[in-house]
């Protein structure tokens, strides 16, 4: 296939009365891209699917599809397709027809359809499940007519605003690698609405983190999870442990945050505020529950932390281990389960250990609320 | 337990009272159709007959009028479906702030009088039409058009109410899903918002025309040239009562029981082949070998559906092949009989009095056949002739007796009465 | 173009969204609003032959209006006691017909909500179809019942009760009962439903308090119902105080319904104005007393047509 279309939100701005659902976006999405738009619900990120659809008109900005402004261009007239949260399969229509809607509104004739319908029931494997209703489907197959009845459209730009919703977790972890799956088969560009990060970052090409209508960083999964630009993507995408301090020295491309509660801690700064943190701002240090590792109990240092032991749990492949962290919030430690024993520390201090690389210094910020 | 029993009791007794209530008349309406007196009446029994159903079909006004309610209702229909669904849709997408007062607007029409609906439609389009500067005979002022008009008023309420029951429950996502995949406007309304609301659609639509055929405050003011039925109706009831009236109501009583028990059945159906589905297996589903319940299982409806239509075809049938002729002789010949006896009765008084002037023994011998002549005697031999004809000489003996209190009060309301029997 | 408007025919197409909005304005100002008010208008003009209508006889006037109170110029009485009476009698005989009809059917709508079972379907299906004949046939059934010569005249003389047949159509016990069966299921839906909506294990626990059946419907299924209530009082009120076939059928010579004298007026008089105008008062009384008592008994508009 193509390598697809791109599309393009050029300076967007969406308002519904005062409220500002959108604040001006800027977002270039390569053609063939799994691209998706995470960020907690009511952030905007539908807003934006509805603008590039059509639903939704902005206020200020444009989007492009394939390079072409798609002001003043209705949805029904938009080389995209859009997959509901709910699906909105057609309850009365049979699947076959559901699934090729689109064609039927050019007028294609029923032999045709009937045709194209079993191969994209062979494609989702469905087959000979056409002359069924929706309602008689169970919700994963529901998934897969929804996105068949999608694709017969032959859009150039797939949008699905968190379809995975309504599954069952099982289900829903399969349907990641299908659609995955699809998108590489297919070749064209999906978006993809989420507030699961689990999902965005496994499916996902690029990804955007959403706050409160403003995009705080886009890049591929492993960027974002180990270089977060702002303390809200670092502390939504995945599980992070937060220290606030204010800067005591930057050394290049790190720096030392005098921490509230564990006192002088070095740390990498994020690539994108290199340059951006003087000495005395308020910052923030974030460091992954796995990045720890344990050290002998006691031993001071820059890049060591010691805290009290409130719960342990074995999860199989880790030990979690849940200290006393700051404002109330535990800190959590996961240690790789390699066979070696494990006593019970619990009410006990223990230290760690990170290596400064694993830490990310951020300016102080809004952080994500659970 | 016994006081439990007693209410019981007492729900069933009340039930039973209030049923007698809203059906006796029904019934008692259907009964005097088919007897034979030319005052409608179910007691005392006289014939059996069918005359007065084509005493209807030759009724020129009747059967004008059914025309013109068909017509009135096939435009009241169209009219008042449509804008009932226009408002409804408008409903669920109105300005928040002024979705109370438009609710009020479009339902104030159900509760406004009908008498008053029908006054402020003439006196308005007859305003338009001289505004107009139009004839007298325009069509804005022609019976059919202000009729449909002046009942559409207030029926597209009772459309918006069901449609909107069911459009609450469409999901806007359909309408989207819809365009997105690139149909239009009105392709979208078509295909996906028209089929949805399909039931709706045609529950509004029945009940419409229903509401239509049944109306008579708002078209007494605007049928013009156009009475419809219940407008024709009402002239005949208002001025004479005949049992071809019964008939009609008979016949509508009977469409309506063969269409509400249809429907019920078919939605009982609808239940149990939904519930067989539900605890089907997959493999029962996907193999089509799902055993779906009969027609007629755990269907009451059904079957009282069927018990209706058999009675229907075997009343039919029995009106083709019975005539009345012989028993409607008979009555008439045990009439004349009685005239006559009445008449020597009175001979015999006049010459017993002129002869005993002092003496009272007449009188008492005259009132005492009266006060035996309770109806039920008669009853029974009319019954008898519905079942067998045979017996038709037989009844013949009987009824002299309860000649006396019919022709007797029957003669109150309609003088036509005895020279027809 | 205003925004809400160019919103709504991005939402609806510029043709769909056309012919909906037109068909509403159609039928909420040209069948709704304008003849009302066009009724109105026309109840304050004097009544006049086609072609003086504009003409400088046509100004506005309350001769209409006290025509009903005080009755024709010149007339030997003070007062139009006789329309003021039928006026006055209508609303009453309303107002019974709705109570009667209330007792009536708050135990059945109450039964059949708050029972189970498949014959609850047929009796509902029971109730529907003498609502689906016709109003002047069912007029008519209750004619044939109540007539001098009558079902229940045959039976009441037959059992003894009466001596000679009562004269129910003269008494006016034909128009009531009348009224209240045609009316029925105007009042028994509004209350079922909402009784269909009440949890029966609030019930189950008020009787499991020890509370009697009288107790239990005072306080939970009465107030829960009110608004089921108020909306089938309000339409039986409505419909009763506004009936014209009824009247006419079963009505005595002597009792005129405050419709008739309207009609009388369109039909019989030609005198178009005054019959709006007493069309006007009939709907405006209509409408203050049933806002008076939703206003008592606090329900609200939105309510009725549930």
């Amino acid at each position: 296939m193509s390598a697809g279309v791109g599309v393009n939100l050029e300076n967007l701005w969406i308002r519904f009365g005062d409220f500002v659902a959108v604040r001006d976006a800027n977002v270039n999405i390569n053609g063939g891209d799994f691209f998706s738009f995470l960020g907690p619900s009511g952030c905007g990120k539908t807003t934006i699917l509805r603008a590039v659809s059509g639903f939704l008109e902005p206020s200020e900005g444009n989007v492009l599809i394939g390079g072409n402004n798609m002001k003043g261009i209705g949805p029904n007239k938009r080389p995209t397709a859009l997959i509901f949260q709910n699906l909105a399969l057609f309850p009365l229509m049979k699947v076959w027809e559901n699934i090729t809607f689109s064609m039927e509104i050019k007028g294609a004739s029923a032999k045709e359809r009937r045709k194209r319908a079993d191969e994209l029931l062979d494609m989702i494997a469905l087959t000979g499940q056409g002359d069924k209703l929706p309602a008689e489907l169970s919700g994963g197959q529901k998934q897969r007519v929804a996105i068949a009845r999608a694709l017969c459209a032959e859009p150039d730009v797939l949008l699905l605003d968190e379809p995975l919703s309504a599954l069952d977790l099982k289900l829903r972890q399969h349907m990641r690698s299908e659609l995955r799956e699809i998108q590489k088969r297919v070749g064209i560009t999906f978006i993809y609405i989420t507030h699961d990060q689990g999902e965005a970052l496994t499916m996902s090409d690029n990804v955007a983190v959403m706050r409160a209508g403003v995009i705080d960083q886009i890049g591929d999964g492993k960027t974002i999870y180990n270089d977060p630009s702002t303390a809200f993507a670092a502390s939504f995408v995945g599980e992070n442990n937060v220290f606030r301090g204010t800067v005591k020295k930057v050394i290049g491309n790190e720096v030392m945050i005098n921490t509230n509660r564990s006192g002088d801690l070095m740390a990498r700064i994020s690539s994108n505020n290199v340059g951006k943190m003087k000495e005395g701002d308020d910052a923030m240090l974030f460091i992954r529950p796995e990045a720890f590792s344990l050290a002998p109990l006691g031993t001071q240092g820059d890049h060591f932390v010691t805290a009290e032991v409130h719960k342990e749990e074995f999860e199989g492949n880790v030990f979690n281990i849940f200290m006393e962290g700051e404002g109330g919030k535990e800190m959590k430690v996961s240690l790789p389960n390699l066979g070696q024993s494990f006593e019970s520390h619990r009410g006990e201090p223990m230290t760690l250990e990170y290596d400064v690389h694993n830490a990310v210094a951020l300016p102080a910020g809004v952080l994500a609320t659970e | 337990m016994k006081n439990f029993s007693l209410m019981r009791i007492s729900i069933w007794v009340y039930l039973a009272l209030f049923f007698a209530y809203l059906l006796g008349p029904l019934v008692i309406m259907s009964v005097t159709a088919f007897n034979s007196p030319g005052f409608p009446r179910a007691a005392p029994w006289e014939c059996l007959t069918f005359e007065w159903f084509s005493a209807l079909f030759q009724d020129e006004r009747i059967l004008n009028g059914i025309k013109n309610s068909v017509l009135v209702g096939i435009g009241t229909v169209i009219l008042s479906v449509a804008m009932g669904l226009a408002g409804a849709l408008m409903l669920t997408q109105i300005w928040p702030k002024l979705r109370a007062t438009y609710y009020t607007i479009i339902i104030a029409p159900i509760l406004v009088p009908g008498v008053v609906i029908g006054i402020s439609t003439l006196v308005f389009w007859d305003r338009v039409n001289r505004m107009l500067g139009l004839d007298a005979d325009s069509f804005l002022s022609s019976g059919l058009f202000l009729t449909v008009i002046g009942q559409s008023t207030f029926i597209a309420s009772y459309c918006m109410l069901v449609l909107v029951a069911r459009l609450q429950r469409y999901d806007n996502a359909l309408t989207e899903a819809a365009l997105d995949l690139g149909a239009s406007h009105a392709q979208t309304f078509r295909k996906v918002l028209l089929p949805f609301m399909r039931p709706a659609i045609a529950s509004a639509a029945v009940l419409a025309f229903l509401a239509s055929f049944e109306n008579y405050n708002t078209t007494t003011f605007t049928f013009g040239e156009y009475p419809t039925l219940t407008i024709e109706l009402a002239q005949k009831v208002r001025y004479g009562i005949t049992p071809a009236i019964s008939a009609l109501a008979f016949i509508i009583v009977l469409l309506t029981v063969f269409a509400a028990l249809f429907n019920e059945a078919k939605i009982r159906r609808q239940e149990l082949v939904a519930a067989a589905r539900k605890t089907a297996t997959v493999e029962e589903l996907e193999t089509g070998k799902l055993r779906l319940p009969g027609f007629l299982s755990s269907n009451t409806a059904a079957v009282l559906l069927v018990v209706v239509a058999m009675a229907t075809i075997a009343v039919v049938g029995t009106a083709t092949v019975y005539s009345p002729a012989q028993c409607i002789a008979d009555v008439k010949e045990t009439k004349r009989l009685e005239t006559e006896l009445r008449i020597q009765e009175l001979l015999q008084r006049r010459a017993d009095e002129a002869a005993r002037r002092a003496a009272e023994e007449g009188e008492q011998s005259d009132q005492a056949p009266a006060t035996d002549a309770t109806p039920k005697p008669s009853n029974d031999s009319g019954f008898g002739n519905v079942f067998n004809p045979g017996t038709l000489q037989d009844g013949g003996t009987e009824t002299p007796e309860e000649e006396p209190e019919n022709s007797g009060s029957g003669g109150v309301f309609d003088p036509g009465n005895l020279q027809s029997n | 173009m205003p925004r809400f408007l160019r919103e709504y025919f991005n939402r609806n197409g510029v043709g769909l969204g056309s012919v909906m909005l037109g068909l509403v304005l159609f039928w909420t100002i040209g069948l709704i609003i304008l003849p009302q008010l066009s009724m109105l208008d026309f109840s304050f003009r004097p009544n006049l032959p086609p072609p003086e209508i504009g003409g400088p006889k046509d100004v506005y006037t309350l001769e209409n209006y006290k025509y009903l109170i005080f009755g024709p110029e010149g007339g030997s009485q003070d007062y139009n006691a006789v329309d003021l009476k039928v006026f006055y009698r209508t609303l009453i005989a309303a107002i019974l017909v709705t109570l009667f009809n209330l007792m009536l059917c708050y135990p059945i709508a109450y039964y059949l909500a708050q029972t189970k079972g498949n014959h609850i379907r047929i009796l509902a299906l029971m109730l529907i179809i003498p609502y689906w004949i016709n109003e002047i046939l069912r007029a008519f059934a209750l004619r044939i019942i109540f007539g001098e010569t009558g079902v229940l005249n045959n039976l009441l003389v037959g059992a003894g009760v009466f001596d000679t047949p009562f004269d129910f159509i003269r008494n006016d016990i034909a128009l009531y009962a009348g009224l209240g069966y045609a009316y029925i299921l105007l009042m028994i839906f509004p209350i079922y439903n909402v009784i269909e909506s009440l949890d029966r294990n609030q019930i189950e626990a008020a009787r499991d308090m020890g509370a009697s059946w009288t107790r239990i419907h005072r306080r939970v299924v009465i107030p829960y119902a009110k608004p089921g209530i108020s909306s089938g009082c309000t339409m039986v009120f409505m419909l009763s105080a506004g009936a014209l076939a009824a009247p006419q059928i079963l009505g005595g010579p002597s009792s005129l319904w405050f419709t008739q004298l309207i009609y009388q007026q369109f039909n019989d008089n030609s005198d178009w104005p005054q019959g709006a105008a007493y069309a006007v008062v009939l709907l405006v009384t209509c409408i203050l007393l049933v806002l008076a008592l939703m206003r008592v008994f606090k329900v609200n508009m939105g309510d009725i047509g549930k």
